[in-house]
C-alpha cells in the first residue's frame, strides 16, 4: 500500500514534468513519454497513468480537453495550467532538497560527524 | 480547512462520477487503439497487438477502482451501490426474498409481543418503592389448606410485635358507591392501613397520605386514585379538602395518588381489584376482639434494610406462638393453630400466572428457534447458490472486504424489511390480547411493545441472517477463487457438507413445528373439552344484573328486605321473562365459604368441611338452569314455617350421607363442638353441583338457604356489605340482551341513586371466566401455525434451491431417459426424507415435552391420541404443498437449455 502510494505521487510528478517539457499532449503520449524516460517503471500497468491524470485535473493542476491525434482519431489532449506550474516548481524544488538531503546522508561518513 | 475543501470536493465529485467513469472509459478505448497501433507498426499480428496492448494496460476494473476510492467517499458510495445491486439482486429472487421477509417478520413479531406480555407480568418491576422489599402476609389456620387472609386481631398484633420490617399494613376491598356529579357508580374501593402509602413507598401527587389519627372509626377521609380523579372529576386541582359522597355518606379527600399507582396488584383471588379510592381501616373494638373472625384482611410489609425474608420468618414464627396463647381456651383445647407466612409480593400476585407464561415463553423460544434456523438455511441455500457468482467476482478483482460488504448488504435489506413488518406485527398482536386477559395480570393492565425485547428478538434474527449470509463465504479466500470456481463448474450436485448442514436444519424447524403443534394441539382439545363439560347451571337466555345496598339509603334488614320483594315483583313481571330469582352469588363467583357439621353424618377425619353458601330469593333453580335432584325449592311461605330450610348439592350430600337419603337430614353453620348454639336447617331439596370457581373447576360442597333466613341482626348492626349483594338473575324467553335497558330501568325505578353494576348475560360471564384460556390456546394456536407457516417456507427454501442447483443434474438425468415421475419422486422424496426425520424427532420430543402441560389441561391426556394423529398429517399435507412448487419447477427442465446454459 505504501509502495503504491510513492509511486502514485512519483507518477504525478512525472506527469506534470511531462507536459512541462513536451506542451498539451494526449494520455498515450504521456505514457509513452514517461515508459521511454522511465524505463520499466510503467510497464506493467499503463492503465494507472489515467487515474492520476483525473486527480490531477480535479485539483485543478491540469485541464484537458478532446482532441484529433495524429492519426485523426479522437483523443483527450491535456496541458498544466497556472496552479500546476507552480506545483511543479514546489514539487521539484521539495524533491531536490530531499534528493540532496538523503545524497548527504548517504555520503556522509562517520568521521564527518565527529 | 483543508480537509473541509477536500471532503466538499469529493461530495461533489461523487455526483459527477458517472460522467468521469463514462470519459475514462473512451480514453482507455483510444490508448488501447494507438498502443495496438504501435504493436502493429512493430511487426506484431493483429490479434497479438491487441493482446499486448491489453496486457500492458493492465486490469481495467482494478485501475476504475483505485481511482474511485481515491476519489469521492469510498464508503458512502460502495454503500449506495451495494445497496442497489443488493435490491436488484434480491428482485431477481422473488421468492427468496419473500421468504426471508416473512420469516423475520413472523418471528419478530410473535417473539416481541409475547417477550413484551411476560415481561409485563414477570419481569417488569412493580410499581412502587423497592418493590423487592416488598412482602405479603397471610395467615396459615389448622385444618386449612389454602392459606387464608388476616383476621384483624392477629394483624394488630403482628404489627405491634414485629421488628423486621419498617411497617405492615392491611388492606381490605369494599366496594362502594359513588354518588354526587353525575350518574352514580360502583367503585373499587380498598380500606386501608393509615401507613399503607409509607409501606409501599407511594407518596401521593396532591395532598397527603392518611395520618395515625384518621385510622379510626367515624374520621370520613378518602385518598382518591389518578384515574378516578381525572375520570370524575376532571383532574380538579382543588379537590383535595372538597367532599365526596361515598355509600351516600361524605368523605373529605386528603390527596390523590399519581398516575400509574395501581394498588391491590390485580389477581384472580379475595382483594385483587385495583381501587379506585381509599379509605382508613378504621378496626371497631368489635372486630379487634373477635379472634378467629373475619380472616379478609391482605396485609402487606416492607422489609427492614438488611433483614431477610429468612430472618422475618423466623420472627413470625415466635409471634404466632404468642399469638396462639392469646385464642379462647376452647378453641386452644381443639388444637386450634395459626401461623404466618411471609412471600416475596412479587411471587406471591404472579405465581399462579407463572407456569403459563414461563410455557409460552418457551414455546417463544421454540418459534425464535426456527426462526433463525429457517432464515440461515435460506441465507445459506442462496450463499452456496452464488459461490459461482462470487468467485468469478474474486477472480476479476473484488477483494474480499468488498464481497462481504455486498452480502452484508443484502442482510441489511431483509433485516430492516422484515424487522419492519414484525413491529408492526408486534403491535399488532399486543393490541389484540383481550382485556378480559389484561385484567387478570398483577400490574398495570396497558401492555405495550418494549423496546429492549424488540432491540433483542430484532438482534437475534438479524445477526443469524448476516452471520449465515458470510460465514461459507469466508471459506472462499482462502482457498482461493479458481480452484471453487472449477470445482462448481464440474460439480452436478451441491456439495455434501453444506448439504448436511441445509438437511439439519429443515428437520429441525419441523421437530419445533411439530412440537408446538402438539403444544397447541393438546391446549385445544382441552379447550373444547372445557367447553363442553357441563357447569352444572344452564346459561342460555339468562341475564344477570348486581347491586349493593350502602347501608345509608338501607340501614335495617326491614329496608333491604322491601328491596328485594320491590326487584323481584318488577323483575317477574317484566314482558319476555319466565322467571326471576335473587341470589347472593352467581354462579362463577365467590361464595361465602363457612364450616358445616351434619347431623349423624358419616364420621369424617381430618379438617372439619367447609361450604359455598349462597342465600335465594324466588325460583333460583329454574332460572339460573340447576338441575333439581330430589326434593323440593324453596316455597314463598318458607319463612312463615317455623322450621328452617336447606338445599344442598349433590357432593354435600356425598360427603355426609354417602349412600343415603338426604331428605329431612339436618346440618348447622360452624364446627362441631358443644359451644356451637347454631339451629338446626332441615334439607328439603338436592340439586346438581354447580361449577362454582369456573367451568372445569372441581365443585365445592354448595348449600341453599332463603334469603327470609339470613338473620335481621346482620343487616341491623354489622357494618360492612355482607348481605347487601344482590345479583338478579332473569331467564328470559327470547334474546336476554334485548331486555337490558327494561332491567336497568326497574332498578332505577326502584332507587334512582342506586349505582348499577354490570349488566351481563349468563353467557357473557362464562366467556369472561374462560377468557384466559381461549388466550392461551389461541396464542399457542397461532405460534404453532407460525411455526408450521416457517417450517413450509424452509422446506420450499431449500427444495427450490436444490432443484435450481441440480438443474444440471436433472437435465442429465432427463437427456439418459429418466422418466417424469421419477424426477417427481427424487425432489418430493427428497423433501418427506426430512420431513419424516423431522417428525420421528419432533414425536419423541413431543412426548416428554407435553408431560410439562399436564397441570394445565383439562380432562386431556398428554399422550392424547387424536392429537397424535392428527398433527403428523397436518405437517405431511402442509410439506407435500411445500415441494410441489419446487417439484414442478424440476419437472419443466429442458435438458437441451439446462445443459447448454454451463
Amino acid at each position: 500500500m505504501k509502495d503504491t502510494d510513492v509511486r502514485q505521487g512519483t507518477l504525478a510528478l512525472m506527469v506534470l514534468k511531462t507536459l512541462d517539457v513536451l506542451g498539451p499532449i494526449h494520455g498515450y503520449a504521456i505514457a509513452r513519454r514517461i515508459e521511454q524516460i522511465s524505463g520499466d517503471l510503467l510497464t506493467v500497468n499503463q492503465g494507472t497513468l489515467y487515474p492520476v491524470l483525473l486527480k490531477l485535473e480535479q485539483e485543478g493542476s491540469v485541464a484537458s480537453e478532446w482532441g484529433a491525434s495524429e492519426n485523426n482519431r479522437r483523443a483527450r489532449f491535456y496541458r498544466l495550467t497556472r496552479k500546476g506550474r507552480k506545483q511543479l516548481q514546489a514539487e521539484a524544488r521539495s524533491w531536490e532538497q530531499t534528493a540532496a538531503i538523503i545524497e548527504r546522508f548517504f555520503a556522509a561518513k562517520a568521521e564527518d560527524l565527529q | 480547512m483543508k480537509t473541509l475543501r477536500r471532503l466538499f470536493r469529493r461530495l461533489t465529485s461523487w455526483s459527477a462520477s458517472a460522467r468521469d467513469e463514462e470519459r475514462l472509459r473512451a480514453e482507455f478505448d483510444e490508448h488501447i487503439v494507438m498502443q495496438t497501433a504501435e504493436n502493429l507498426r512493430a511487426g506484431l499480428s493483429p490479434i497479438e497487438a491487441r493482446r499486448q496492448a491489453l496486457l500492458k494496460f493492465g486490469n481495467v476494473e482494478a485501475i476504475k477502482e483505485t481511482y474511485r476510492d481515491a476519489r469521492g467517499l469510498p464508503f458512502l458510495e460502495t454503500l449506495v451501490r451495494d445497496t442497489r445491486h443488493a435490491i436488484r439482486g434480491l428482485r431477481r429472487t422473488p421468492a427468496f426474498t419473500v421468504a426471508v421477509t416473512l420469516t423475520l417478520a413472523l418471528g419478530i413479531g410473535i417473539n416481541t409481543a409475547t417477550f413484551s406480555i411476560v415481561n409485563a407480568v414477570l419481569i417488569r418491576p412493580l410499581p412502587f418503592d423497592q418493590p423487592g422489599r416488598l412482602v405479603a402476609l397471610t395467615q396459615r389456620v389448622s385444618g386449612f389448606a389454602e392459606k387464608a387472609p388476616f383476621s384483624p386481631p392477629d394483624f394488630i398484633d403482628v404489627q405491634r410485635e414485629q421488628q423486621s420490617f419498617d411497617g405492615i399494613a392491611a388492606y381490605v376491598q369494599r366496594p362502594a358507591e359513588l354518588s354526587g356529579s353525575g350518574a352514580p357508580v360502583r367503585l373499587d374501593v380498598s380500606k386501608v392501613s393509615w401507613n399503607l402509602f409509607d409501606v409501599l413507598g407511594v407518596r401521593p401527587m396532591l395532598g397527603r397520605p392518611f395520618t395515625e389519627p384518621e385510622d379510626r372509626p367515624g374520621v370520613d377521609v378518602a385518598v382518591l386514585s389518578y384515574d378516578l380523579w381525572e375520570r370524575r372529576f376532571g383532574a380538579d386541582r382543588s379537590i383535595v379538602g372538597r367532599t365526596i359522597t361515598l355509600d351516600r355518606r361524605p368523605y373529605t379527600v386528603v390527596g390523590v395518588m399519581p398516575p400509574g399507582f395501581s394498588f391491590p396488584l390485580r389477581g384472580s383471588g379475595f382483594n385483587a381489584r385495583p381501587a379506585a379510592a381509599w379509605v382508613p381501616m378504621a378496626f371497631t373494638a368489635e372486630q379487634l376482639r373477635a379472634r378467629g373472625n373475619e380472616h379478609s384482611h391482605g396485609v402487606i410489609g416492607r422489609l427492614k434494610t438488611g433483614t431477610s425474608i429468612e430472618e422475618a420468618r423466623v420472627e413470625l414464627e415466635i409471634l404466632a406462638g404468642r399469638v396462639n396463647e392469646r385464642y379462647p381456651l376452647e378453641l386452644r383445647n381443639r388444637n386450634f393453630s395459626t401461623s404466618f407466612v411471609a412471600m416475596p409480593l412479587r411471587e406471591e400476585t404472579s405465581g399462579p400466572l407463572q407456569r403459563p407464561l414461563l410455557l409460552l415463553l418457551g414455546a417463544v423460544a421454540l418459534v425464535l428457534l426456527v426462526t433463525c434456523a429457517n432464515v440461515a438455511n435460506l441465507v445459506l441455500s442462496r450463499a452456496a447458490a452464488r459461490r459461482r457468482e462470487l468467485a468469478l467476482r474474486a477472480t476479476l478483482g473484488s477483494s474480499r472486504a468488498r464481497l462481504l460488504q455486498l452480502l452484508l448488504a443484502e442482510g441489511a435489506i431483509l433485516s430492516i424489511a422484515g424487522g419492519a413488518i414484525g413491529i408492526l406485527l408486534s403491535q399488532a398482536l399486543v393490541a389484540a390480547v383481550p382485556a378480559a386477559v389484561t385484567s387478570t395480570l398483577p400490574t398495570a393492565p396497558e401492555i405495550s411493545v418494549d423496546v429492549r425485547v424488540l432491540a433483542f428478538t430484532g438482534a437475534i434474527s438479524i445477526l443469524t441472517s448476516i452471520l449465515f449470509a458470510v460465514i461459507p463465504q469466508l471459506g472462499l479466500g482462502r482457498r482461493g477463487p479458481g480452484s471453487t470456481l472449477q470445482e462448481e463448474a464440474s460439480r452436478t450436485t451441491p456439495g455434501l457438507r453444506r448439504h448436511r448442514m441445509q438437511s439439519g436444519l429443515v428437520v429441525s424447524t419441523v421437530t419445533f413445528a411439530f412440537v408446538l403443534l402438539m403444544g397447541a394441539g393438546l391446549f385445544l382439545r382441552s379447550f373444547s373439552a372445557l367447553m363442553a363439560t357441563d357447569g352444572g347451571f344452564n346459561p342460555d337466555r339468562v341475564l344477570t344484573a348486581s347491586v349493593t345496598l350502602p347501608r345509608e339509603g338501607y340501614p335495617m334488614a326491614s329496608t333491604v328486605r322491601a328491596f328485594h320483594e320491590s326487584l323481584f315483583r318488577r323483575a317477574s313481571s317484566l314482558a319476555g321473562v319466565r322467571s326471576a330469582a335473587l341470589v347472593t352469588d352467581l354462579p362463577l363467583e365467590r361464595y361465602e365459604r363457612r364450616t358445616v357439621t351434619g347431623e349423624n353424618s358419616v364420621a369424617t377425619s381430618g379438617p372439619p368441611p367447609s361450604t359455598n353458601l349462597s342465600w335465594v330469593y324466588g325460583p333460583f333453580v329454574p332460572t339460573l338452569g340447576i338441575r333439581l335432584i330430589a326434593g323440593r325449592t324453596f316455597t314463598d311461605v318458607e319463612d312463615l314455617q317455623s322450621q328452617t330450610v336447606v338445599i344442598v348439592n349433590q357432593r354435600l350430600a356425598q360427603r355426609f350421607w354417602p349412600g343415603q337419603d338426604v331428605l329431612g337430614k339436618r346440618l348447622k353453620w360452624g364446627a362441631d363442638v358443644p359451644q356451637n348454639q347454631n339451629s338446626w336447617l332441615t334439607i328439603v331439596g338436592v340439586v346438581a353441583d354447580v361449577a362454582d370457581d369456573g367451568l372445569g373447576s372441581e365443585p365445592y360442597l354448595h348449600a341453599y338457604e332463603p334469603f327470609s333466613q339470613f338473620p335481621d341482626f346482620v343487616l341491623d348492626n354489622v357494618s360492612g356489605a355482607f348481605g347487601r349483594h344482590v345479583k338478579l338473575a332473569v331467564r328470559t324467553t327470547d334474546d336476554p340482551r334485548a331486555l337490558v335497558a327494561s332491567v336497568r330501568a326497574e332498578i332505577t325505578g326502584i332507587d334512582r341513586q342506586l349505582a348499577l353494576q354490570s349488566v351481563e348475560t349468563m353467557e357473557d360471564r362464562l366467556g369472561a371466566s374462560v377468557a384466559p384460556r381461549r388466550f392461551s390456546v389461541v396464542t399457542l394456536g397461532a405460534f404453532a401455525v407460525g411455526a408450521l407457516l416457517l417450517a413450509a417456507i424452509g422446506l420450499y427454501g431449500l427444495l427450490a434451491f436444490s432443484v435450481a442447483e441440480r438443474r444440471r443434474e436433472i437435465a442429465l438425468r432427463v437427456a439418459l431417459g429418466a422418466e417424469r415421475p421419477a424426477i417427481l419422486r427424487m425432489v418430493v422424496g427428497h423433501g418427506l426424507k426430512l420431513v419424516a426425520l423431522g417428525l420421528t424427532v419432533g414425536a419423541l420430543a413431543s412426548l416428554g415435552v407435553t408431560r410439562v402441560l399436564t397441570s394445565l389441561l383439562y380432562q386431556t391426556d398428554t399422550h392424547d391420541v387424536v392429537t397424535f394423529a392428527v398433527v403428523p398429517v397436518v405437517l405431511v399435507l402442509i410439506s407435500l404443498v411445500a415441494c410441489a412448487l419446487p417439484a414442478m419447477r424440476a419437472l419443466q427442465v429442458e435438458p437441451m437449455t439446462a445443459l447448454r446454459s454451463e
